[in-house]
């Protein structure tokens, strides 16, 4: 077998407060579709930016075509023959496809001017090389995000890359948008011999394009295996499941009134495409109910729409008996609903705000914390979020540390307590431990159950298949948008929901019990 | 302009920027052949009318040149404070020019119309009036924002001409002044109208003191008001603050209007303090003035109020360099753009130094792992 076209040996990287690769060797051979799939925050992305040269590692080595790469720089590894197409496309939006292409490296005329039918004709000839039929003249504002990404691709070639990295490619495309997309990398490696590595989680596509696949999991290669000899089941086992020592949680057994109905829900992604189709559930409670769902699936735009978050396109929902249609974040929180958002940096929390900001949120207004509603009462707001930070045991200098300076636990905690500490009736809660340390995992682990037992409805989603197991009573798995089952967790293992996780559908219902 | 936060560093920095842009200053007034000591002299004399700080100490509040200086603070506190409210919920009034020129005409209407009315009942009608022309004009901008995702910054800057130009057609057109030989212009209020000069000769009137109770409005609800804490997390994330329940619509749109209003109310000021009447060119580009000096001190108000006084002492001493040392009176233009440029910098290098500090930080962090893995 011939030398390794990349090779990465021992590779670290280290982030203020997060190790985002650990001890990481991992060998890509010239000519195969590699696929790195993981979740967010796994570490696929950071390690790809150390091949494209954007972050030195912290620590091992670098080999490239049987050489050390010592000098970390995009420019470098350019040179090298590595080209790298984002998720977020890096475009000028009103220059045309053959601009674009060319850019920085444009054919000059007496060393000042660009040669445009040169670049016309350079362009032409490389994307009838390649097969990736594009109109040079036309306005990349213009075209479709499927053609952009072509742009994207042929950019790199242009620069004479012989591995592409493609971040997440088929996260903005259509399904045959991504067919074509798969055709062509096929040919790209079969007819010119290049190396393509695709970062995802969409384990279908791993399956139908790669030859190689490898899990990351929390900063770690977990396995790397032929493609031949996975499947998506198995694939999806390995992304989420986390080693827990933790010993179960008692399920209970008599659940209340429903607390949240979802009734034929239809919801609508960034992309105007359905992600929630048709889906009925209840919430009742004294009861824990958990996602299960390879991400991707709808499980984010279902918990949005119950929050207000996203609009509902079809079908209702009820908390406390009363529809949400209509009714902002801010209505259906005063209806008796609690939300830890999935990403809580977009959304849970304000970086610059402090501490004390941040979990006093929502609850400013109330007359404890103001005279006549107007002026705020410093000292109780203080030693109101004092209480919390100390029950809730956040890792901080003082309450005027800034969030953002907060590692992801700490930040998560004061998510967590904040909205726990509303004392609603529904809560419902998204990723709760994604980037949290083992022991922030079991305190929040604690909390929740806590409020289980106080009769609270809760409605869980976690990436984490173990998380959803240790702390749910029932588990909804959900594939493309439609429940594909409802268990009770204490009568389904693990393998079987990875079932179901990935579309094998649930003939006989025999939950609700 | 990033939101981040004042600090002690930051203060540092600013008087660094100061000093060097007076040295930067005086190296170009050395240059062109003044004496840079002797011209800055003539620029603190120029500002506050006095010779010695013994003099200031007495007889500072009976110069006319210090009232001027006083006035034009009180100019640049008020378009400050304006922009640092819409920038404090994260939106961007360009058009203080604009709304600060409807202001002042309307208001000027007004006091031509109720001539005959005690000052009583017209100042307040015409302050009014001010402040919903301004407010509207504002409102207008902010709306599209919101409900239509369009970018603030080119709607106010265009509506700035828009109102300029539309002013201009007022005061020649049918609010014109039957003044025999004036172009343009409102009829000159009745002297019952104008606000009492404080220092005689001077700008300086009685509006000082509406302002300052504005000034100190705008003040305790920023830093001291639930409504401020809500402004505050709202431009800071506004998804966070949507999925708190903050009404982050209203929010926006509210702190815009008033932002507009209270340009409205310095062109009122302008108008029945200093001018008598509406003119063409009323404000020399006082809305940009204000809003530099709010960007450089980072949106915070008692810092703005401090600021003003600088920049103002800057521009008033600069005329009175200019008639005692002959030096030209553009170069307080150059020093407070050296000020912007050294401040504007300082974001990029405090960045940078911090980074260098978290790359070794992590590296640092990554050894003890290493060596932690050794010899475990």
């Amino acid at each position: 077998m011939q030398d390794p076209i990349v090779q990465f040996r021992h590779i670290s990287m280290q982030f203020p407060g997060v190790l985002a690769n650990d001890d990481v060797c991992l060998e890509i051979q010239k000519g195969e579709i590699f696929s790195l799939v993981g979740e967010n925050g796994a570490g696929k992305s950071t390690l790809m930016n150390v091949l494209y040269g954007i972050h030195t590692p912290t620590g091992g080595s670098l080999f490239m075509k049987g050489h050390e790469v010592r000098h970390f720089s995009p420019k470098n590894a350019i040179d090298l023959g590595v080209g790298m197409v984002h998720q977020h496309f890096m475009l000028v939006p009103s220059f045309t496809v053959a601009q674009n292409i060319v850019l920085s490296k444009e054919p000059r005329k007496a060393g000042i001017f660009c040669d445009k039918k040169k670049i016309r004709k350079q362009v032409e000839d490389l994307s009838r090389e390649f097969g990736l039929q594009v109109d040079p003249d036309a306005v990349v504002s213009e075209i479709s995000v499927g053609l952009q990404q072509r742009v994207e691709i042929l950019k790199t070639l242009y620069r004479g890359a012989e591995i592409l990295i493609l971040d997440e490619p088929t996260a903005v495309l259509t399904p045959q948008e991504t067919n074509e997309l798969f055709d062509i990398l096929r040919k790209m490696v079969r007819q010119k011999g290049m190396t393509v590595i695709l970062i995802t989680h969409k384990l279908g596509e791993v399956i139908a394009v790669s030859d190689r696949v490898g899990v990351m999991r929390q900063g770690k290669l977990i396995s790397v295996e032929e493609t031949k000899n996975v499947t998506e089941h198995s694939l999806a086992a390995k992304m989420v499941g986390r080693t827990v020592l933790h010993d179960p949680f008692e399920k209970k057994g008599e659940p209340g009134k429903a607390c949240i109905r979802v009734e034929n829900l239809s919801v609508l992604d960034n992309r105007g495409l359905p992600a929630v189709k048709n889906l009925s559930l209840e919430v009742r409670a004294g009861e824990v109910v958990g996602i299960a769902a390879v991400e991707g699936n709808g499980q984010s735009e279902l918990l949005e729409a119950i929050t207000g978050m996203r609009g509902i396109q079809n079908g209702n929902v009820y908390v406390m008996d009363s529809s949400i249609l209509g009714r902002t974040p801010g209505q259906i929180r005063a209806m008796g609903l609690a939300h830890v958002p999935e990403d809580r940096l977009a959304t849970g929390i304000s970086k610059e705000g402090t501490i004390s900001e941040n979990l006093i949120m929502g609850k400013h207004r109330r007359k404890e914390y103001t005279f006549f509603g107007i002026q705020v009462k410093k000292k109780s707001v203080r030693s109101y979020t004092k209480k919390l930070f100390d029950r809730f045991d956040i890792r901080a200098a003082n309450l005027d540390t800034p969030v953002g300076s907060l590692s992801g636990g700490n930040m998560q905690k004061v998510v967590i307590a904040r909205e726990f500490s509303f004392d609603t009736p529904v809560l419902v809660i998204s990723q709760p431990t994604r980037g949290v340390d083992i022991g922030a995992i079991e305190f929040i682990h604690q909390r929740i159950m806590d409020k289980r037992d106080q009769g609270c409805a809760i409605l869980l989603c976690s990436a984490d298949l173990d998380e959803v197991f240790r702390l749910s009573d029932r588990i909804v798995t959900l594939y493309e948008g439609e429940i594909t089952g409802i268990f009770q967790a204490d009568s389904i293992t693990k393998e079987e929901i990875g079932y179901y996780m990935t579309g094998a559908r649930r003939e006989e219902e025999k939950t609700h019990g | 302009m990033d939101k981040k936060k004042m600090d002690w560093g930051y203060f540092g920095s600013l008087a660094l920027s100061i000093l060097l842009a007076l040295g930067v200053g005086g190296v170009i007034m050395a240059a062109a052949g003044y004496h840079p000591i002797k011209a800055y002299g003539a620029l603190l004399q120029g500002a506050t009318g006095c010779e010695s700080i013994g003099e200031f100490l007495t007889a500072a509040f009976t110069k006319r040149q210090f009232g001027n200086t006083l006035e034009y603070t009180m100019v640049l506190c008020m378009t400050g404070l304006a922009c640092a409210l819409g920038a404090r919920v994260g939106i961007f009034n360009v058009g203080g020019e604009g709304q600060l020129y409807l202001g002042a005409i309307v208001s000027a209407y007004i006091g031509v119309l109720l001539a005959g009315c005690a000052w009583w009942i017209a100042i307040p009608v015409a302050a009014l009036g001010a402040m919903v022309a301004g407010g509207l004009y504002a409102w207008v901008p902010g709306v599209l924002k919101v409900k239509c995702k369009v970018n603030e910054v080119i709607t106010t800057i265009m509506l700035n001409s828009i109102a300029i130009y539309f002013c201009t057609f007022l005061s020649t057109g049918p609010w014109k002044t039957s003044q025999g030989n004036r172009v343009s212009g409102t009829e000159t209020l009745v002297p019952d109208l104008q606000f009492t000069r404080l220092i005689n000769g001077s700008s300086l009137t009685t509006a000082v003191f509406a302002a300052a109770v504005i000034a100190f409005l705008v003040w305790y609800v920023m830093s001291k008001t639930a409504t401020g804490y809500e402004m505050k997390l709202t431009g800071q994330n506004r998804r966070f603050a949507f999925f708190s329940g903050l009404k982050v619509d209203t929010i926006t749109i509210g702190a815009m209007t008033i932002s507009g209003a209270m340009c409205g109310l310095v062109g009122m000021f302008e108008v029945y303090g200093v001018k008598g009447s509406y003119q063409d060119g009323i404000s020399k580009e006082f809305y940009f003035d204000g809003l530099l000096v709010a960007m450089i001190m980072r949106y915070n108000p008692v810092g703005i109020i401090f600021m003003s006084l600088l920049f103002a002492a800057l521009r008033i001493g600069a005329s009175g360099m200019e008639l005692n040392a002959g030096v030209p009176g553009e170069v307080y233009r150059i020093i407070q753009s050296v000020i912007i440029f050294f401040m504007a910098a300082e974001s990029g290098i405090s960045a940078s130094v911090k980074a260098k500090r978290a790359e070794k930080r992590a590296r640092r962090e990554a050894n003890a792992r290493l060596e932690g893995k050794a010899n475990g």
